[in-house]
């Protein structure tokens, strides 16, 4: 297997073990920090698929400003799903 | 049972995302249609029609520029939905208010620390996106990430006040304002919606500003948002 595909089969993985922990998890915190590694997973592979400018925008807005958002509004909503 | 049902949805969907994945082609691959046919032509004309060395940006300004038109009216928009949202919500002076974020002292000095160095990226990444990768709009969300990270450290009130007014309306149109203004120039100068005049320096300064317009306003916008939404 070639290096560039050992790169794509990690990035997917911990994307995928990402979203199964935010689907698991019940404490909101957490699954909006995990949102925040997803995305700059994902920003990885968008580099190593040669879109720097599209990892620059996933790493401004899904990293960093949707996370923000989600964490005002859980300080607003409560931390623990029901 | 409902596990066995969602189970079998979720199985299904896959099975339909999967099939139309090995029907794509490889990524790259030289004789997939998308190279054969559009990139072709992108890549001989692009850069002279599009106007910027960069052919990603070239084709977001040119080929697609009523796309892009649609984007920034689209984040905009964004705004408006949540400013009437909040502004129309009930005053609900007994709620609990929100537990303050109050970031340890390490926090608040990196974030300061930093921000003029993400400031200064922003800038460089709007100035050049005409002929590297990024452009308007990616600066404008380094700009906006920069802005609500001040508003988190320093907090909420010191980062409102500092657009105001009059101002603060226009900087959060500025975007899709300075965009119809470029496609209205093209227009008078070339015939076509979102055409860009011939090679010179008047194109480039179209450029220019169309690119900070988007990031400014595009950051405005963006920090619009958090500071509607944290408004206690």
């Amino acid at each position: 297997m070639a290096a560039t595909d050992l790169f794509d089969l990690a990035v997917l993985t911990l994307m995928i073990a990402c979203v199964i922990s935010i689907a698991r998890t019940r404490d909101l915190v957490k699954a909006a920090v995990l949102f925040s590694v997803y995305s700059l997973v994902l920003c990885l592979l968008w580099v190593h698929r040669s879109a720097p400018d599209v990892a620059m925008t996933e790493a401004a807005v899904g990293a960093g400003i949707t996370v923000a958002l989600f964490l005002y509004t859980i300080a607003h909503v409560g931390r623990h799903e029901k | 049972m409902r596990p066995a049902i969602a189970a079998l949805v979720v199985g299904l969907v896959a099975l339909v995302l999967l099939a139309g994945l090995i029907a794509l082609p490889e990524p790259g691959a030289p004789d997939s249609p998308a190279q054969r046919h559009v990139s072709a032509e992108y890549i001989d004309g692009g850069s002279q029609a599009g106007g910027a060395a960069n052919l990603v940006t070239a084709v977001l300004l040119n080929y697609r520029g009523l796309d892009t038109f649609g984007e920034v009216l689209v984040i905009f928009s964004a705004l408006v939905a949540v400013l009437v949202v909040l502004a129309s919500a009930p005053q609900t002076g007994s709620a609990q208010p929100a537990q303050r974020l109050a970031p340890s002292p390490v926090v608040a000095f990196i974030v300061r620390l930093m921000a003029p160095f993400m400031a200064a990226f922003a800038a460089f990444v709007m100035i050049s996106g005409a002929h590297l990768p990024g452009g308007g709009f990616q600066g404008g969300v380094v700009l906006g990430a920069m802005t609500i990270l001040l508003a988190v450290a320093m907090g909420r009130d010191r980062v409102a006040r500092m657009l105001r007014g009059g101002a603060r309306f226009w900087v959060r149109a500025a975007a899709p304002l300075v965009f119809a203004l470029v496609a209205l120039i093209g227009w008078a100068s070339t015939g076509w919606w979102f055409g860009l005049p011939g090679p010179g320096p008047f194109r480039d300064a179209l450029v220019l500003a169309l690119d900070i317009a988007i990031g400014v306003g595009g950051a405005a916008v963006l920090a619009g948002i958090f500071l509607a939404l944290s408004r206690e």
